[in-house]
């Protein structure tokens, strides 16, 4: 399989969504976003585009994982596929590849990849948000099985999801926090799983809570070894933060575009506010592609992304204040799209690890100023 | 250049700059080839030099060739430079000024003629994020070093975060100096030179407070940095300013440039 050049790559792209309309029907709900995506998926997938970027062994085509990041960016940009249920699949496809045993990864990525499955990723609880090692629910082992009891909180789109990728704790009291996680995938249609979307401010229920009351998993459905998942989520980490930050961006600049062009008339007023908003998305937008590069040239990413991870967040907050700020009354007295994602957006300091986490983490990691 | 070539220059060059500044610092850096490097590899000298001048607190009046190299003017000459506000400064050869803050030799002139300088934005900018690091080295250590209700400052998570904080404008910063201004030279180097001026008026607000007392007496050297930081962001416009600019261009198009592409 002969793998083009990245800018082949996008031209090849480009030239087949200018033939193949995927423009998706008038429909915001979230379940018709869920709906396009699938059915974005499943027309890139037959098309070859969503599968290069992905290993072979996986149902891929092989290449460099920045062409997906190129298919990101074409597709979210264009505004094809919203980027929430699109970044679930780059960050738990490369999770499955790395830890599931070979056969379970060959038969369940290709099902992602192709818009059949959505899938979804049980990390938070109630009581374990920033401190996500405190976690506690429970794995216990009977027999070549594995029954699980406990509650999630902030799955998205688990409503939607087929499977999930759920932490859980199976060390006892005397085992150190990062050895007593392990991680499973656990099909959502397993008696004893219960699925409840949270209401939320901006009124798109994506979040859910997941109960698990003795919920029996083969023990073949076990990601690495017990004790494996706290490395997991770490290593996670690099794949949400480098092809998927890129498609968020991709989708800040769509919208970037959509201010601009509502504001332009105003005159020289505006300039200030929309050069912040652009010195913002520009610097995130640098920063990321040298992320990328870094990744691509195979450095290992680690603390360095929790740098990427504020820009995002301080980006995309500035951006939908300056839209509230530009377009008064927009978000207040319309409704517009402005208001539920300028609403959204104060999730950005929280979600993925919040801004204060991150801060922690270049304080101590990056410039080593020891412990609290 | 290959990277242990590389890090003797810059070892070299730290060197130099550490122990000579001004006009003799002009004269070093002739005498270590800078006029064959700014012609043979911009790409890399212009970050190297610059970066360097603003870590070691140095100052050298090598922003002129740089200009000089773009206009293709003569060397040796003073091309006048605008500066925040409309304003016009040349940056002298020899001597200091008298009234310019923090010493450098820059003196206002009356007019001045419109030139590409990009590539001395882009100049700065490395000036301005290493003038960033040097505060951040130095509030870091003291961070480390100051003891008060019994433990280091560096353990209080408001220091911490400020920390932080800077760290993230400079890396920011960096990534924007970084990138290959291809398509648009203009308009690459006035967003970098503005998130570097920004990085850095960040870094002296931020550095400034976590050394507290000591960083606003003369015998620290923190000060040295933040007037650096400040009369370098208003060389060939403001951070303040270029932002405006790149806003009013945005306006003009109507649509946001993805200048960083994969």
């Amino acid at each position: 399989m002969t793998v083009p050049s990245t800018e082949e790559f996008r031209s090849q792209l480009v030239a087949w969504l200018d033939d193949n309309d995927l423009t998706p029907p008038d429909d915001q709900s979230l379940s018709g976003h869920v709906r396009q995506f699938a059915r974005v998926q499943r027309a890139l997938y037959d098309a070859g585009w969503s599968r290069y970027g992905w290993p072979e062994h996986a149902g891929g085509l092989g290449g460099p994982a920045m062409l997906r990041a190129i298919v990101g960016e074409e597709v979210v940009g264009r505004r094809l596929a919203e980027p929430g249920p699109y970044s679930m699949l780059e960050v738990l496809a490369p999770t499955m590849i790395d830890y599931a045993p070979a056969e379970l990864a060959a038969e369940m990525v290709p099902k992602l990849l192709c818009g059949e499955e959505q899938w979804c990723q049980g990390f938070s609880e109630p009581g374990s948000g920033s401190d996500l090692a405190s976690l506690t629910t429970r794995a216990v082992q009977r027999g070549d099985q594995w029954i699980i009891n406990g509650q999630k909180v902030w799955t998205s789109f688990a409503q939607y999801s087929h499977r999930c990728i759920l932490l859980t704790r199976t060390g006892d009291a005397d085992t150190s926090n990062h050895e007593a996680i392990t991680a499973f995938f656990v099909d959502l249609d397993t008696p004893g799983i219960t699925v409840r979307p949270l209401r939320t401010m901006h009124d798109v229920d994506e979040f859910c809570e997941v109960y698990f009351d003795d919920v029996a998993v083969d023990a073949s459905r076990m990601l690495g070894k017990p004790g494996d998942g706290w490395r997991l989520a770490m290593d996670l980490l690099p794949y949400e933060r480098s092809t998927c930050f890129w498609q968020r961006i991709a989708y800040l600049y769509s919208r970037f575009d959509a201010l601009i062009d509502e504001v332009k008339r105003q005159g020289q007023s505006v300039d200030s506010d929309l050069g912040e908003a652009y010195l913002a998305l520009h610097t995130l937008r640098c920063r990321s592609r040298a992320t990328q590069r870094r990744l691509a040239d195979g450095h290992k990413l680690g603390p360095d992304t929790s740098i990427d991870k504020v820009l995002l967040a301080g980006a995309e907050q500035r951006l939908y204040d300056t839209a509230r700020d530009l377009l008064p009354g927009a978000i207040e007295l319309d409704d517009t799209e402005w208001r539920t994602e300028f609403l959204y957006s104060r999730a950005a300091t929280i979600y993925g690890g919040t801004a204060e986490v991150q801060r922690n983490i270049i304080a101590r990691r990056l410039l080593d100023l020891g412990k609290e | 250049m290959d990277p242990e070539s590389l890090e003797l220059l810059e070892a070299g060059l730290r060197k130099t700059m550490l122990s000579t500044s001004g006009a003799e610092l002009d004269a070093a850096l002739a005498d270590l080839g800078w006029a064959d490097m700014l012609s043979d590899m911009p790409d890399l000298a212009i970050p190297l030099v610059f970066r360097l001048l603003g870590e070691t607190g140095s100052h050298a009046s090598v922003l002129n060739d740089v200009l000089l190299e773009t206009i293709g003017g003569l060397p040796g000459g003073t091309p006048p430079m605008p500066y925040a506000g409309g304003g016009w400064v040349v940056w002298e050869r020899t001597g200091t000024s008298d009234t310019t803050l923090g010493g450098l030799p820059l003196r206002r002139v009356p007019d001045g003629e419109l030139m590409r300088v990009g590539e001395a934005r882009r100049a700065t900018g490395w000036w301005l994020v290493g003038s960033a690091r040097a505060m951040l080295a130095l509030a870091r250590q003291h961070a480390l070093d100051r003891v008060q209700f019994g433990r280091p400052i560096a353990a209080f998570q408001a220091v911490r975060h400020r920390l932080a904080e800077t760290l993230v404008a400079i890396e920011g910063a960096e990534a924007t100096l970084s990138l290959p201004g291809t398509d648009s030279p203009d308009l690459t180097a006035m967003l970098a030179k503005a998130a570097a001026g920004k990085a850095a008026l960040t870094a002296a607000r931020h550095c400034q407070q976590v050394l507290g007392g000591i960083g606003f007496t003369a015998e620290h050297d923190l000060h040295h940095h933040v007037k650096r930081a400040l009369v370098l962001d208003g060389l060939l416009g403001s951070s303040r300013e270029l932002t405006r600019k790149a806003g009013a261009g945005l306006r003009a198009r109507g649509s946001a440039p993805r200048l960083a592409s994969l």
